[in-house]
């Protein structure tokens, strides 16, 4: 990693025994320049068996969600079931600034390397334990998944039609959003550890953190509308077609966010004032929403006769927020996404050439950069293993030969 | 004795509408000042959403733990105020349209002169560079500019529509406060600031990250899947009993469906050849789908939710607050915080949502009032008289 600039966590040492729940949270501390180590069990992360896979070809090193989470990071194996691995895991945390893992609670405390064990090898040490429901109460034993947890976060009841399930956010937000906060946490404890010299536990369910990541105002909004004081409560449902509307147009959709009349009369004029729209009532924001449906009748006819590309100019032409629904193809091929060099291009052993989607910010001293590809399996057993703990090539080849590595 | 882990940062929030209003609503529940700039003149858009302009929910959660200093931007002395308050602050935080902080002098270039080891963070829709940075862009847009929102359907919906939520505003806030405490950390080791460009757009494309490489991978433009997943069954939201009542439920695991065909009592749907393995499950995912809706029809999502996670199995209702409010799971983990606040009452707002071992958070504290805090910024910061204070105030510079 000596080619790659610094970045602003770049020092710090961070051993990652997650799965797909905080594989994103270890991803940001490795854009970031973290030395990230990704503990895998012998037979690897669960996650290399998840589809879909590069080149459609299931393999542990080609699963998609596993390159995407795990970029930037070194890979070493150790079965932590034997007391072989747990002894090189101990001299691992002796110099470690950070553990994150996603077992569930009780997991490594049965191993004999929870937080209070751990602490006394590594004072210093920050961990972060990422459960479904966190270390205690009576859910603590529920099981959670991408689709339960984004039900439980609140925002799923209020997506997709009014009339049909409520839709799924794709892929795993309520994990994202939980490896956010979790990263957050870590790096706050990293701050206050250069004041104070402390180690920190940090427990973060996905149950709390991914109501506040994705969508926090659910509760505080209902909150507002409960007598005495408030209006009536608002429908708690899918309000989506109505409050940010979706309309098709000649080459794919665009979604329009109108909030002042001023807003609307720029609409109108992007549309080339028609005058069956002209209605004065359509100013008023609420009264478009409460008549969505009729609204949405009326606009068709006109949003239809342009494409995504001169709507979105119009819009910024006339003082409108509208955006075009790209799909991946549509943002990857978009001007801006180039002019910001957003996706990187890398090499895989396994895959050959492709491009990464990159961080979300750019940073003037310190980039945020995908420093290298998802790492193969155990890829860095040597050079950690044998160059940093100084085992022997012969010492190695013993531990593979006992399953430990 | 330190009381939290942020004490003596001082951060300057020039924020609007969610981005870095949050971020700073997340550094200030960890102990920093947090002073948000406000002028009647181009007041925060949330704040207009209310019956007032201190009434809004929305606002009201995430400029909570902030100190709210008034003053007109227009005026060169207000501008000078603000410069002198940079002189004593860590971080500088805005997400105006291109070319405002630039206008008001106080574009990153500025404000290093004053401050060289300032961190600033901007976030835009766009970022900062490229075609589309100066054009107009609140969340929702986001997720449709991002390649999310279409994805985010049901295989059979007529477009792609979302939520009201206006994903993906709190998860880039969120990232935004990540970059200035991974920022603040290199600059406690190395005497350094910087600067750093959020794009919301691209927060919004890494929550689909996975789509992304799908594409420059295999070159696959994927279909939204709505509740559905590819790979396994039965996975979904289903009808419960009740008025727009669902349950999410996912199976994995051979294990999992046996218990899961226990648990509902109906354990020749295990047997059934069409659901026998997970293959078959998947081919026949309609129809088991049908069957299982009929069984969850029959009783609220509560139950579903209780009676499946009994029996191992992961389900999750598609909860309202109501309902979170008296989750005992977020009871117990001491999910919400109530605030008095002077206009609105009583309010139930969200609380830190992680625990850290033997850190202190201070208490949460309720959003400010418009200028509630500039005459006392004006004393305790900029050490103006009173009677200075009193004149800027006739002269339009301070509000409050």
């Amino acid at each position: 990693m000596a080619d790659t600039p610094e970045g602003a966590l770049t020092g710090y040492r961070v051993l990652d025994l997650t799965d797909f729940k905080g594989a994103y949270c270890t991803k940001l501390l490795a854009d970031l320049g973290a030395d990230v180590i990704k503990i895998e069990p012998p037979e690897g992360d669960p996650t290399r068996r998840m589809p879909p896979f590069a080149q459609d070809t299931p393999h542990p090193e080609k699963s998609i969600p596993f390159l995407f989470r795990n970029a930037g990071k070194r890979s070493i194996t150790l079965n932590l079931q034997v007391p072989a691995g747990r002894m090189i895991f101990q001299r691992l945390i002796e110099k470690a600034d950070v553990l994150v893992e996603t077992h569930p609670p009780g997991y490594l405390e049965e191993l004999g390397l929870d937080y209070e064990a751990l602490r006394g090898l590594n004072p210093g040490l920050i961990m972060a334990s990422i459960t479904e429901f966190g270390q205690s109460g009576p859910h603590r034993d529920w099981k959670g998944s991408a689709i339960v947890d984004f039900a439980l976060s609140g925002v799923m009841i209020e997506s997709g039609f009014p009339e049909k399930a409520p839709c799924n956010l794709p892929d795993m937000p309520a994990y994202d959003a939980t490896s956010v906060m979790a990263a957050l946490s870590i790096v706050l404890s990293l701050y206050d550890r250069g004041i104070t010299g402390e180690g920190r536990f940090i427990d973060v369910s996905v149950r709390e953190n991914a109501r506040l990541a994705i969508y926090p105002w659910a509760v505080t909004i209902q909150s507002y509308a409960t007598p005495p004081g408030g209006p009536p409560p608002p429908p708690e449902s899918r309000m989506g077609p109505a409050v940010f509307p979706v309309y098709p147009c000649r080459d794919g959709f665009v979604r329009i966010v109108a909030i002042t009349p001023g807003q609307w009369d720029g609409f109108l004029k992007a549309l080339g004032n028609p005058e069956a729209l002209t209605k004065p009532e359509w100013r008023d924001y609420l009264y478009r929403i409460v008549h969505a449906k009729e609204l949405y009748d009326n606009v068709v006819g006109f949003t239809m006769r342009y494409s995504m590309e001169e709507l979105f100019n119009a819009g910024h032409r006339f003082g409108v927020p509208i955006a075009p629904v790209y799909d991946v193809a549509g943002f990857v091929g978009s001007p801006q996404t180039k002019a910001r060099r957003f996706f990187v291009p890398m090499n895989h052993p396994f895959i050959g050439e492709f491009a990464y989607p990159g961080p979300p910010y750019k940073w003037s001293e310190t980039p945020a950069l995908v420093r290298s590809s998802a790492p193969c399996l155990g890829q860095h057993n040597e050079e950690i293993l044998g160059g940093e703990l100084g085992l022997s090539k012969t010492e190695l080849a013993a531990l593979r030969f006992a399953g430990v590595i | 004795m330190r009381h939290a882990p942020l004490e003596g940062i001082r951060v300057i929030s020039m924020g609007t509408g969610g981005v870095i209003p949050d971020c700073g609503k997340t550094l200030g529940e960890f102990g920093a000042d947090v002073i948000k700039i406000e002028s009647r003149a181009n007041l925060d858009m949330m704040r207009s959403f209310g019956a007032d302009i201190n009434s809004n929910y929305g606002f009201n959660e995430i400029n909570r733990s902030k100190r709210s200093f008034g003053v007109n931007l227009k005026t060169e002395r207000g501008r000078a105020l603000i410069r002198e308050l940079v002189k004593i602050s860590d971080v500088f935080a805005e997400n105006y349209r291109v070319g405002v902080v630039e206008s008001l002098g106080l574009d990153y270039e500025n404000v290093r002169r004053i401050k060289p080891d300032i961190i600033y963070i901007s976030s835009q829709g766009f970022g900062r560079g490229g075609p589309y940075t100066e054009y107009k862009a609140y969340g929702p847009l986001m997720a449709a500019a991002s390649g999310l929102l279409r994805l985010w359907a049901h295989p059979d919906d007529p477009y792609p529509v979302g939520s009201n939520a206006p994903v993906p505003d709190h998860f880039a806030a969120k990232h935004a406060a990540l970059a200035v405490l991974a920022a603040l950390d290199y600059r406690r080791r190395t005497g350094k600031g910087q600067f750093i460009d959020l794009s919301l757009v691209e927060v919004g494309a890494n929550l689909i990250g996975v789509y992304y490489l799908d594409y420059t991978i295999n070159g696959r433009i994927n279909a939204p899947r709505g509740n559905g997943n590819p790979w396994t069954a039965p996975h979904g939201c289903y009808r419960c009993k009740g008025n727009d009542q669902w349950c999410a439920i996912a199976i994995f695991t051979e294990d999992e469906w046996r218990r899961f065909c226990e648990a509902t009592g109906h354990p020749e749907w295990a047997r059934d050849p069409r659901f026998a393995d997970g293959l078959s499950r998947l081919r026949n995912a309609a129809a088991l789908d049908k069957l299982i809706e009929e069984w969850t029809l029959q009783r609220s999502a509560e139950e579903v939710m209780n009676l499946l996670q009994s029996a191992g199995i992961a389900a999750g209702a598609a909860q309202r607050s109501a309902e979170a409010l008296r989750d005992p799971q977020l009871v117990h983990l001491n999910a919400f915080v109530e605030l008095d606040h002077p206009s609105v009452g009583k309010r139930i707002y969200p609380n830190v949502p992680f625990k850290v071992s033997g850190m202190r958070f201070p208490p949460s504290r309720r959003a400010p009032l418009f200028g509630e805090h500039t005459r006392e910024i004006c004393r305790e910061l900029l050490h103006l008289s009173e009677e200075e204070i009193e004149r800027l105030k006739g002269e339009g510079v301070l509000e409050e």
